[in-house]
């Protein structure tokens, strides 16, 4: 008995000795002193068993409060982008912090930013975190860089070899970060992790970014049940899509093979047109847990030395149009060919015939099926059932630039000059469980759907969805007459990891110490690194 | 040995415990995957059938993407050729617009699952068309199961018309393109060169397999199939 309770033990820590894995998020920059106006780059290396598709960054001040916020799909367990850092930022400490929807663990990375206007300020003070959760990495000396010489000559060409051994490669998962990038001993960021609750019942974020809600009573401030929400993307070719409440009035959209920054109109409906109602947006723009301890820190004369060197620098590449980096854009899915409405019956371009003043005059003589009447000055809109020949008795779905609209009097006024095409289905239309008595879309020219204004029920935004990817710029050797201020040199998130890997890179014009830095990620999930610094002069 | 069974019982519990992770909670969008579509409306009452089953049948759609839709009730119309599903919230039959699919498929009374397939016909009718797949591989047997509305007797049908099933059978690859086919044994024989249409013969005669019907056809296709001799067309 004694022998199969031994058995038992053994295997229970073997089991759970598998456990032991790093569970939060490792983030890197590529520098640690910036300045406004930069470009942060950054490289993220997920845990193990991330259950999230979707990572979100965020660049907080030392109250909390986000700056710039970051969503970026994970890919193999890492991931990595850039953060343009706004003009506008004072000099200070400034927190990155990595998170997902589900995971515990915050990981946050302090850099300092110096505003390139005003510079570090006379009293040469500043707080810090004092945060002793800090993240340190495993230095791995196994891995060799070959070919870096102590010194290096502005613009010159340079070479260097990594040599990773067999045991090390085998170990490796996922790609490797190399990177070249100044350094300085006047900073040095560090990383500290916080550990959060996060809400019971949370979605994950498998495929895409989530945004979620509340749909309230504006009255009563309850939340409202059976209530519609529509989210819609104006387009070329527009996003539509829905969702029914129930008696939380939660709601939720899932946005899903779409990059960059998109345009964003969230509405909530009573289908029984009784009450109205509020969306309340669970998005929250401050981090509480980023809050931490704080201790004065006097800025040292070097790291002010170096700030105005760097801001001289920032302002010649401004003066350049010299641009950090290139982004890639990313591919649409071709399963939205066409609009959520439909392949049109008809599409009307009114710009060929004589300018019509009004809505009901383009509707009178060039749309097809459509009767717009306003009378007694009360507008009406019907589309013929070309099944039936007769008209629908409901309006149909009208959309301006794809937002579906309630108001006829925002259309009444629309003449020729204003519509770039008017697209019509002349059928009853399906879309889920919503049915759609015809369908008029409009485009206007502007394509900016000014004419739709926000209120409590409608709420129009721009929408950091998933960051496309981007590219360091090394400047053609061509222009030799432009000055070179790259404080990166070399930026390779996800360098394939062979025996040898080879990195050609080009010094600027920039002087000072730069570090060639090696990481990446072992299967037992601990991060590694290795670097080397060189001098440029 | 019950010690034993007990033993191994205990170790298999205790592991499954500790590799059964936390199951995740999704608080799913009950229209995530909205079908589009437009309303269906009844065609007139002339003899024959224009769907290809007498009534809806449970079955799943393949949208563009990828995405799955299951358990819902379709039927085909083989006259028109579209997609019709019954939305049971809103009580309405729906004809799916085509584009948005891939294919569709049910397993209809007889047990017998069919799938099919939307693909561009390049013929004298180019066109959007859904096939049924017979048979898949490198060179697939399809059919459209086409209903024509054709003249009759009046005594038949009191307008004089009537559905009259159509079907067409291809043998289609993406190469190579679609080459009609007739479900007889000179037919299928025709797309083999003459070495191989002899082994064909011997196959079929060795397997006992007499071609008469769309059955046995698929039947000797499948048989023909597998041994990968060369199809010429």
């Amino acid at each position: 008995m004694k022998r199969k309770l031994l058995i038992l033990l053994l295997l229970f820590v073997a089991v759970t000795g598998k456990t032991q894995e790093r569970k939060y998020f490792s983030l890197f920059t590529d520098r640690d002193l910036y300045t406004s106006g930069e470009t942060l780059l950054f490289k993220i290396f997920g845990p193990e068993n991330e259950s999230a598709g979707i990572v979100h960054i965020d660049l907080l001040n030392t109250s909390g409060k986000k700056i710039v916020e970051i969503n970026k799909k994970i890919t193999d367990q890492q991931t990595d982008g850039f953060i343009y850092l706004p003009d506008s930022l004072s000099s200070g400490c400034y927190l990155l912090c990595t998170s997902t929807r589900n995971n515990p663990t915050l990981t946050f990375n302090q850099i300092y930013i110096c505003n390139r206007f005003t510079g570090i300020p006379e009293g040469g003070t500043s707080i810090r975190s004092s945060e002793t959760r800090t993240v340190t990495e495993k230095p791995v000396n196994e891995l060799e860089i070959e070919g870096i010489d102590k010194t290096r000559q502005t613009r010159s060409k340079a070479q260097a070899t990594i040599h990773l051994p067999v045991k090390l490669l085998s170990q490796i998962k996922g790609n490797l970060a190399v990177s070249i990038a100044e350094t300085n001993s006047g900073y040095n960021s560090e990383s500290f992790l916080k550990s959060i609750k996060p809400k019971e019942d949370q979605i994950v974020e498998k495929d895409g970014v989530i945004l979620e809600g509340f749909v309230k009573d504006l009255k009563t401030g309850e939340p409202f049940k059976n209530g519609i929400v529509f989210l819609s993307i104006p387009d070329s070719i527009p996003r539509f899509n829905f969702y029914k409440t129930g008696a939380d009035g939660y709601f939720n959209f899932q946005f899903d093979n779409y990059y960059g920054k998109i345009p964003v109109v969230i509405q909530g409906l009573d289908p029984e047109k009784k009450r109205l109602l509020k969306i309340v947006l669970n998005h929250p723009d401050s981090i509480p847990a980023a809050i931490s301890s704080f201790e004065n820190w006097t800025v040292s004369t070097e790291l002010r030395k170096i700030a105005a060197q760097n801001i001289e620098a920032l302002t010649f590449s401004k003066i350049f149009n010299q641009q950090e980096i290139t982004i890639q854009s990313g591919s649409r899915p071709k399963a939205e060919a066409y609009p959520f409405y439909g392949v049109p019956t008809s599409v009307v371009d009114p710009h060929p015939f004589i300018d019509l003043p009004d809505f009901t005059e383009i509707s009178r003589e060039l749309l097809p099926g459509v009767k717009f009447r306003a009378y007694n000055r009360i507008p009406s809109l019907q589309v013929l059932n070309s099944a039936m020949r007769t008209y629908f008795e409901k309006a149909p779905l009208l959309l301006i630039d794809g937002i579906p609209i309630h108001d006829l009097n925002i259309i009444k006024t629309l003449g020729s000059k204003d519509i770039d095409r008017v697209e019509i289905c002349l059928s009853e239309r399906f879309y889920g469980d919503l049915a759609f008595q015809g369908v008029v879309a409009i485009y206007t020219s502007k394509s900016n759907f000014s004419r739709i204004a926000e209120s409590d029920e409608l709420i129009k935004f721009n929408l950091d969805v998933n960051q496309p990817a981007a590219i360091l710029i090394i400047p053609s050797e061509k222009l030799q007459n432009e000055p070179d201020f790259r404080k990166v040199l070399l930026w390779k998130p996800s360098q394939k990891p062979e025996e040898t890997v080879r990195l050609d890179f080009q010094t600027s014009d920039i002087r000072g110490n730069f570090k060639l830095i090696v990481r990446g990620t072992t299967s037992d999930g601990s991060v590694f690194y290795k670097e080397q610094i060189f001098e440029v002069n | 040995m019950t010690n034993r069974i007990l033993l191994i019982i205990t170790i298999l519990g205790l592991l499954t415990a500790l590799s059964v992770t936390a199951q995740e909670t999704l608080h799913k969008n009950g229209n995530a995957e909205k079908i589009k579509g437009t309303r269906f409306i009844p065609y007139p009452g002339y003899s024959g059938s224009p769907y290809l089953t007498d009534k809806f049948i449970f079955g799943e759609i393949e949208f563009l993407d990828g995405i799955k839709i299951g358990n819902l009730g379709l039927r085909y119309s083989s006259f028109k050729d579209e997609l019709i599903y019954y939305n049971a919230v809103i009580s309405a039959q729906i004809i799916i617009d085509k584009i948005s699919l891939k294919g569709f498929s049910f397993t209809d009374d007889k047990g017998e699952h069919r799938v099919f397939r939307r693909q561009y016909y390049n013929g004298l009718l180019h066109e959007e068309r859904f096939f049924e797949v017979l048979s898949d591989g490198k060179v697939s047997l399809l059919v459209y199961r086409k209903v024509d509305l054709e003249t009759c007797d009046t005594s038949y049908n009191k307008f004089g018309l009537a559905f009259q099933p159509s079907f067409y059978y291809y043998i289609y690859s993406a190469d190579k393109g679609y080459s009609p086919l007739k479900m007889n044994r000179s037919s299928l024989l025709s797309k083999f060169n003459k070495p191989n249409q002899k082994l064909v013969k011997k196959m079929l005669r060795k397997n006992k397999v007499l071609i008469a019907d769309e059955h046995s056809f698929v039947a000797a296709w499948n048989l023909i199939k597998d041994k990968e001799i060369e199809i010429i067309f």
